[in-house]
């Protein structure tokens, strides 16, 4: 077990930049992610980790020792890949103590090693057979057993689960974690899954064209993004954004935009007061937009927005609506399935003055810095 | 023929072209088993079947008889043919793996400088017809003291057998995935261990090719041993002794012979063919 730095760590394919000037420090046995939508740079950056990739620039220190030339065979670490890469003409058994017997520890403590891989990792009985004799998810489970059973300082994994279909991926996360729990290795796991992070990380380290836009714990990036970017990626269905300028109505600060004047909350009403004028984008997630049926009953003054209903979609106890503004823009919310809503029915919604984020449309950072909203 | 047939039903295609897709199948099943079909049948025929004085030659001999082969089993030289034949495909092959597949290895997993110069010398070797080249090779081998030797012949036949373990052992290697590479790098193994428990054994089915490719090759290789040996009986491997029977009356000798050189190769392939069936490395990815 160990912690792992990246200092300033670049890699370029010709003039592509894939990983640019990278900073990144993980704590001894912690659970992080690297997400990040495709072709961000995710691979490459797991890769460069394990030595599988040549380093154009910066440090990798591991465990408080200079990884950055040392050739992969002599790094003490772990990979599963997306494709899990299991030697095809290996039995299972063979698979597990490749690296085992590799490293020349004696029969007999490699009999347990595996007993104990294959019975926690629900493997028992497979053993003899060849990887395309066994199904999808214990290939997966093969992988991360041969790559556990090393014993690795730091585990990585590429996407071990995007090969799975939907219900799997739900039981392999819950085992992931538990495994994280039992073993409590260092693990920087890659995906491009929003959800899998979110459940499965301490940290989530978002990534964007190689550099890092934030990087932070799940509840952090969820309510406080830092850059517009992490505002997009990160929430389902993805947040709403409208253009405006900061001004001032009565004795508070707030941003008119084509759907009405959205009210700040107090506190940092006071921060932009002395902005107003400025242009801004201002995103509101569709859980933070509220329906109440009598006006009577809202508890949010803040912005009191009247809307037509364009499109219901069904999301399970919820619906997803996209609304339509008096001046023609979409909005999009979420209801609870008590009340039947169709197209073409008017409707008012709240919006709670503590939930909008504001960013600078040029820069697309937040304006209020990583500690902005709520 | 049933299973043409039904095949031909499966398709979904109109009968007019169904007939010529049938007859096409039946056409070409007619060329492959057909040469087969007449040496059988002449190594098995009588004289009379042969020479049949004016009467047109029987589909199948009048008196169907094993008597050329027996002769043929009982000449000692025939055995010494069919060792010699052995010994120098076996040994070809042995030789041109040992140096094939390192450099199939190399050229297959690494990107080095001057790569594509060196594909292009390999080929080049092939570029001359065996005519062409056979006269200067085999001066040169005179003048190394090669020639009329064992390994002189085996030399020649590694020689034109080496592009082809090259680029079939190259493909072989090229088409393993770069990240069961990587995997067996992460987990310990050095080059050669990884060359070892990972990439070779996955290159089996493609280096078998390329064996049964070469043992075919040195097996009827005519040219370069028939200049090589020069009329020393004792080499001689089945394509000469053949040879020598080019004019031997009737046929029935000739038709053993061919049957007998014949006989090794469709069993070698059919052997290794299905290993390589079984072998094609299926479960890696997904
Ligand atoms: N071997 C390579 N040569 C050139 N470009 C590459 C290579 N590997 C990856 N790239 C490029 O680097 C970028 C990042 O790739 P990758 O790390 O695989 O992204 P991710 O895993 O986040 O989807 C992509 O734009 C990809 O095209
Ligand atoms: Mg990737």
């Amino acid at each position: 077990m160990a912690d792992v730095v990246l200092k300033s760590l670049t890699k370029k394919y010709g003039n592509h930049v894939v990983v640019d000037h990278l900073n990144l420090a993980i704590k001894e046995g912690e659970f992080v992610t690297l997400l990040g939508p495709s072709g961000c740079g995710k691979t490459t950056l797991l890769r460069m980790i394990a030595g599988l990739e040549k380093v154009d620039g910066g440090e990798i220190v591991i465990g408080g020792k200079r990884y950055t030339a040392l050739p992969a065979q002599k790094r003490n670490l772990a990979m599963v890949f997306q494709s899990y890469a299991l030697f095809p003409h290996m039995s299972i058994r063979n698979n597990i103590i490749f690296g085992l017997r590799l490293k020349r520890i004696a029969p007999i403590k490699i009999e347990q090693k595996l007993t104990w891989i294959v019975n926690m990792l629900h493997l028992k009985g497979l053993e003899d057979r060849l990887p395309k004799q066994v199904s999808g998810g214990q290939r997966q489970r093969v992988a991360l057993a041969r790559a556990l059973v090393l014993d690795p300082d730091v585990l990585l994994l590429d996407e071990p689960l995007s090969n799975l279909d939907a219900a799997l991926r739900e039981t392999a996360i819950e085992e992931l974690k538990n495994i994280h729990r039992k073993v409590g290795k260092t693990i920087i796991y890659v995906t491009h899954n929003q959800i899998e992070a979110m459940t499965m990380s301490e940290r989530i380290a978002l990534l964007n064209n190689g550099i890092i836009e934030q990087y932070e714990t799940p509840k952090q990036l969820y309510d406080h993004p830092a850059t517009m970017f992490t505002a997009e990626f990160i929430g389902s269905p993805p947040m709403n954004f409208f253009t405006g300028e900061i001004s001032i109505e009565g004795r508070t600060a707030g941003v008119k935009t084509s759907i009405g004047f959205l009210r700040l909350n107090k506190d940092r009403s006071r921060r932009i007061i002395s902005m107003a004028g400025r242009k801004v984008t201002v995103g509101i997630r569709p859980h933070n937009i509220y329906y109440v049926e009598h006006v009577a009953q809202r508890r949010y003054t803040d912005a009191n927005i009247e809307l037509v209903i364009e499109l219901v979609e069904n999301m399970g106890d919820r619906s997803l609506i996209v609304g339509k503004s008096s001046g023609g823009t979409l909005v999009r919310f979420m209801v609870t399935r008590e009340e039947e809503f169709l197209p073409g029915r008017t409707m008012h919604v709240f919006i709670d003055g503590r939930s909008l984020h504001l960013f600078d449309p040029l820069l697309k950072l937040n304006i209020f810095g990583q500690d902005g909203t709520i | 023929m049933k299973f043409v047939r039904r095949y031909a039903q499966l398709t979904p295609m109109a009968s007019s072209k169904r007939i010529i897709w049938v007859m096409g199948v039946l056409l070409a099943i007619l060329t492959v088993l057909g040469p087969v079909y007449l040496l059988v049948k002449y190594s098995i025929s009588d004289g009379a079947s042969i020479n049949t004085g004016g009467r047109p030659i029987p589909f199948w001999p009048l008196h169907p008889t094993l008597s050329v082969y027996g002769y043929l089993f009982s000449d000692r030289h025939f055995y010494t043919v069919l060792g010699n034949s052995l010994i120098i495909a076996l040994l070809t092959v042995a030789c041109s793996m040992l140096l094939g597949v390192p450099a199939a290895y190399i050229l297959g997993r690494y990107k080095i400088p001057g790569r594509r110069l060196v594909l292009l010398g390999i080929i080049s070797v092939r570029l001359f017809p065996d005519i062409a080249s056979v006269i200067p090779i085999v001066e040169f081998f005179i003048f190394i003291g090669a020639h009329q030797t064992y390994w002189g012949v085996i030399l020649s036949h590694t020689l034109l057998a080496l592009p082809y373990v090259i680029f079939i052992g190259m493909g072989a290697f090229e088409t393993i995935p770069q990240e069961l590479e990587d995997q067996a790098s992460v987990m310990g193994a050095n080059r050669f261990q990884t060359f070892y428990s990972v990439l070779l054994p996955l290159a089996v089915p493609g280096l078998a090719a390329a064996a049964i490719y070469t043992f075919l090759l040195s097996w009827d290789e005519f040219i370069f041993i028939y200049f090589l040996t020069f009329g020393r009986q004792e080499m001689f491997t089945l394509t000469l002794y053949l040879n020598g029977l080019k004019y031997a009356e009737p046929q029935n000798l000739l038709a053993a012979t061919s049957v007998c050189l014949s006989i090794p190769v469709i069993a070698f392939s059919m052997v290794v063919q299905r290993y390589m069936v079984a072998g094609i490395s299926s479960g890696s990815i997904k």
